[in-house]
């Protein structure tokens, strides 16, 4: 184990997701001591008091976001909660619907009766199958318990909640694409100001949090801020669900400490290298967070100030694991590409940046790279950090400034000598 | 009222103003393409950036509220870097069509292109190809590769006209502006306002399409007399030293589009497709040849023979036209007024399928003054029977859309006319007479509100002025020997 | 898409008051579940029981890749090409099935039965190379199990 546990505490069986399970657990006895024993402000403090960051990619403090809705405004608010992990490697929030998804409605609830929720939403990208029947059997198993409805749990918090399947779009996992997307139409982002959390769905004021998130809340509220904050650092409390994938032995979903030493978890937790091989570099938190080189990993703790100062972020938690020997050029071209297929179109930085970037990593993958190309790509980056509608185009940037930073001599020699320096094949040398 | 700062200058803002509209309230120009001051922000372009005093980057100032203590740059290296660089990514796709776009000489992009770029593309990709004759009906036709994306023309048609029939399908530099595909554009009487917003020449005119160079062209203010709401209009005709020795004379001295005359209050920036079509209305067949029972005379013996009819008749009935301006009704009052028991008729109604009435412009009265000639004149009862008193004995009809039959039998007819109809000939006496492009005078819209309309084009010699026509019928007849 | 109509009245009662709108997805979805494609018939229809623009059905359809106007093939093979996958050989896959299918991706057989196509990463990465077939991923994919597998789906 990568540290201590709050989430992943549970063996998964064949029925540890079922509401009989985790009121075995001790499963909504947190939301009994919230209704009952304690304000919505009392539970906002104490979200605040923990210190808890978002998980969804920005870590932006929970508490601050929440205090932000003012309560009893006559307004209805409205809580979503993202699943849409749509960042490339990241696969950890499904863990969380899969097998814990009562510890996610529960969390949803006393979120709900803190900020003054009335209709709840869980917006789960389209293409999860599996996850998305386990969080619609476990709303079914909640109503009939009495824990969604007019009355939860007799008192007079009411609270109903949808989950909204998602249709394949990578800008709807972005906080203001989600809600419009809720709201049945295309998924475009939203210029602020005006926040959500002043004017969200339906222009009233709305809490989105990311699904690992809001699932750290029942046992904040369970055992409180202090105790939360002994795991993890001080700077940096609690736990992150790390999901490792790509060149690694032992790929999957992981809960690790913040703090926990990030070799130990590569090497020891994972297994390693695939094939024996050494590590070129990680991408730390889905393709947005800046590459991280071997040498750059080594005294690296996993937690929000080490990989800051390094350079690149926590951010999703979406760990992917890069061998010696693969060409970061044809990586890039990958990532551009997606970034291009998911550009939702409406600012001019990234609708034409995102093509341009791909269309010049095409050609200089086809043997027809030009010497500026390379400041171009870093120029069409830095002009879509902070001007665009969305954090996509900042993203596509830092993933790009990321790579050419490191790894400049690869494109160098693709632009001269018409191919790669290396295998120009991403797998592991010697799995093709 | 917050106290903001341009450029190091203090602007009184108002409260619920963004950066941009005090900006330009206060003479600092931003440049812009999404925004529109009658339409929701979309903060897409990016083209309006300012950098916040002290700050190292930038923000759209379409989409910042202007409060207390607010401070921005609009002219710092980064916004020019900035709007350079916007320019740079606009361009990167658009093509250089210039040369065959009526947009060229009102094209926001050209005219941003030269004032804050001025540079080659530094591009070495070929230009995202897309569809480029997207008829969206028979008035609007789209090309999708000039289009920058701005989407004024989904918003308008979403806030304004309410017809829905645009949106924007896929998604990325593959988005396209497309109609709704269960009707047609067509059926939106607002949608060659889309024309107007659209920055670059994307949407445009079919009607108009390749007519002219916009520089070619003159624009005269005038009222639109489709409806009571008066929009006022710019009427584009050929300057005189454009008009064309080889061309068909009839070119030179017509109507080669319409556009809004921006009005806060009656119109604010837009017309309905009518308005559009004024040349259809204004350039029908003119009747320029006075007639006595259909015998062609000239003007000098048409007046003469009406002002003998007037002298001699005891009951005479005026039907006085409703697209008749302020100074012409003036001058019928002042002239025979005293003679004539007169009637405001409409000289047009509405036309099979044509809108009625909406909360935007559209008025069911279809005549530009009945407003001023109620003030004058009694309205025109339904039934003949109560214009027309048993004895009249001479009716007065001044403009079209009059049905004959109704007239009481055994009276005489004057009729003053600008179109060629068959009544023309059945009428004792018949004057041709002006239209509104051949003077200039007023309208008094539904609500009040007076706007001038301008002289644009020359009127012949038969034809008759109705303002100086009748003091000419007001005079005594000259006694019969 | 008419005898579909109990069901989303139920669906609009989860819903507040004021969120037809939001119905429009859901909706959606449940059609193509139903017959494989969204028709413009069933446009016509939805405008009518939802009451919103035509325009934001059309832009809904065209904006996310999981709705389609026209129908496919009845194996959708959605094969992810994103970094992960494409690191565990995903493109040596994705060449493969499209020699064995005989179509590129984005194409559908002649027979009717299989329709390939590329996608973007499925939040399966621990689990690469992953192939999405009609809903259900197929994880730890290889040349051979995909072999095994257009065998098995072709004989259904």
């Amino acid at each position: 184990m990568p540290g201590q546990q709050l989430i992943m505490t549970f063996p998964v069986t064949a029925t540890s997701h079922t509401l009989a399970d985790y009121r075995a657990r001790g499963g909504y006895q947190t939301l009994e001591k919230a209704l009952k024993q304690m304000t919505p402000q009392d539970v906002t403090k104490e979200v605040t008091a923990s210190g808890l960051l978002g998980h969804g990619g920005a870590a932006f403090p929970v508490g601050r976001k929440w205090a932000v809705v003012k309560l009893n405004d006559g307004q209805p608010h409205h809580l979503c909660c993202n699943a849409d992990e749509g960042e490339p490697g990241t696969f950890k929030d499904r863990w969380i619907l899969e097998h814990a998804p009562h510890l996610l409605l529960e969390s949803m609830l006393i979120a709900a009766y803190a900020l003054q929720v009335r209709n709840a939403f869980v917006y789960i990208r389209g293409e999860f199958d599996l996850p998305y029947r386990r969080i619609a059997a476990a709303v079914e198993e909640a109503y009939a318990a009495g824990y969604f409805g007019e009355a939860v749990l007799g008192t007079n918090f009411a609270c109903d909640i949808v989950i909204y399947r998602g249709a394949g779009s990578y800008v709807c996992g972005e906080a203001s694409g989600l809600i419009t997307s809720i709201e049945g139409k295309r998924g475009y982002p939203r210029n602020r100001p005006p926040r959500l959390t002043v004017k969200g769905l339906y222009q009233r004021p709305s809490v989105i949090n990311n699904v690992e998130t809001l699932s750290n809340v029942a046992g904040i509220i369970a055992s409180g801020a202090e105790a939360f904050k002994k795991v993890g650092t001080p700077k940096c409390p609690g736990t992150q669900l790390v999901s490792i994938s790509g060149h690694i032995n032992r790929p999957g979903v992981y809960e690790v400490e913040y703090g926990y030493p990030l070799q130990k978890f590569l090497f020891d937790d994972c297994g390693g290298i695939l094939g024996g091989k050494k590590l070129k570099c990680i991408i730390p938190g889905g393709i947005s967070t800046k590459v991280l080189t071997a040498a750059e990993c080594e005294p690296l703790t996993y937690d929000k100030q080490s990989l800051e100062a390094a350079g690149s972020s926590v951010g999703s938690g979406g760990m992917i694991v890069i061998a010696e020997d693969t060409c970061m050029v044809r990586l890039l071209q990958v990532m551009l590409r997606f970034y291009h297929h998911e550009s939702c179109g409406q600012c001019t930085p990234c609708r034409e940046g995102m093509g341009w970037m791909h269309r010049i990593i095409d050609r200089i993958v086809g043997g027809q790279g030009r010497p500026e190309d390379i400041e171009r790509l870093y120029e069409i980056s830095r002009l879509n950090d902070g001007t665009t509608i969305c954090g996509m185009g900042d993203a596509a940037g830092y993933a790009t400034i990321g790579i050419l930073n490191k790894y400049r001599d690869e494109f160098e020699y693709f632009i001269e000598h018409k191919r790669s320096k290396l295998s120009g094949n991403l797998e592991v040398a010697g799995n093709a | 009222m917050p106290e903001i700062f341009i450029n190091g200058q203090p602007v009184a803002a108002k409260s619920d103003e963004t950066v941009l509209q005090a900006a330009l309230a206060n003479g600092f120009y931003i440049p812009y393409f999404c925004w529109h001051p009658s339409l929701s922000i979309a903060g897409n372009c990016r083209i309006c950036v300012v950098q916040p005093e002290g700050k190292n980057w930038v923000e759209i100032a379409c989409n910042m509220p202007a409060t207390e203590g607010t401070r921005v740059l609009t002219d710092s290296d980064l916004v020019r870097a900035h709007r350079k660089a916007t320019l740079q990514f606009i361009t990167l796709n658009h093509p250089v069509d210039c040369g065959i776009c009526d947009k060229a000489g009102e094209c926001t992009l050209q005219d941003y292109h030269f004032e804050y770029n001025g540079e080659r593309s530094i591009s070495h990709e070929p230009k995202v190809q897309s569809t480029k004759f997207v008829e969206l009906g028979k008035r609007i036709v789209l090309d999708n590769e000039r289009c920058i994306l701005c989407s004024r023309c989904v918003r308008f048609t979403r806030e304004i006209s309410k017809s829905n029939a645009l949106g924007i399908k896929e998604r990325g530099d593959t988005s396209l502006v497309r109609a709704a595909e269960d009707a047609s554009f067509d059926d939106d009487p607002y949608s060659d306002n889309v024309v107007d917003i659209c920055p670059v020449g994307a949407l445009l005119s079919r009607p108009f399409l390749h007519k002219a160079r916009v520089w070619y062209l003159k624009p005269t203010p005038s009222v639109c007399p489709g409806c009571a709401r008066g929009c006022t209009v710019n009427l584009w005709h050929r300057k005189p030293e454009w008009r064309l020795a080889a061309l068909d004379p009839q070119q030179n001295v017509s109507i080669a589009r319409v556009t809004p005359l921006e009005n806060p209050a009656v119109n604010g920036p837009w017309i309905c497709n009518k308005g559009r079509d004024l040349a259809q209305i204004f350039e029908r067949p003119r009747a320029r040849q006075p007639m006595q029972k259909g015998k062609p005379v000239d003007l000098p013996a048409a007046i003469a023979a009406a002002r003998r009819l007037i002298g001699e008749a005891k009951h005479p009935v005026a039907l006085v036209s409703s697209w008749g301006s302020n100074e012409e009704l003036a001058a019928f009052r002042n002239a025979l007024g005293n003679r004539f028991t007169a009637f405001v008729k409409p000289d047009h109604v509405p036309a099979p399928g044509e809108r009625l009435q909406d909360d935007l412009l559209i008025r069911a009265d279809k005549n530009p003054n009945t407003t001023g000639a109620r003030e004058l004149f009694a309205q025109l009862p339904a039934e003949a029977a109560d214009a027309f008193a048993e004895a009249t004995d001479l009716v007065l009809v001044w403009g079209e859309g009059f049905n004959f039959a109704r007239l009481p039998r055994g009276a005489k007819v004057v009729f003053l006319n600008a179109w060629l109809q068959p009544e023309n000939g059945y009428a004792d006496v018949f004057v041709p007479v002006s239209i509104q492009t051949e003077r200039a005078g007023h309208y008094t819209n539904f609500q009040g509100v007076v706007s001038a309309f301008e002289r644009c084009f020359p009127k012949q010699a038969s034809v008759a002025d109705a303002e100086t026509l009748f003091a000419a019928l007001a005079l005594p007849a000259e006694v019969r020997a | 898409m008419k005898h579909l109509i109990p069901e989303f009245d139920k669906w609009k009662k989860r819903f507040p008051a004021g969120f037809e709108s939001s119905l429009v997805l859901p909706c959606v979805r449940r059609i193509q579940e139903e017959q494989g494609y969204i028709a413009d018939s069933d446009i016509d229809a939805l405008v009518a029981y939802l009451g919103v623009p035509r325009m934001q059905i059309e832009e809904v359809l065209s904006f996310y890749t999981q709705f389609r106007r026209k129908p496919i093939g009845r194996w959708h093979l959605q094969a992810c090409r994103n970094v992960t996958c494409s690191m565990m050989s995903a493109e040596r896959l994705i060449d493969h099935l499209a020699r064995k299918l005989g179509v590129a991706p984005g194409h559908t057989t002649s027979d009717g039965r299989f329709t390939l196509s590329t996608v973007e990463c499925l939040g399966s990465c621990g689990t690469a190379p992953v192939v999405m077939v009609n809903d259900t991923y197929h994880e730890n994919m290889s040349i051979e199990k995909l072999d095994r597998l257009l065998d098995e789906l072709g004989s259904q």
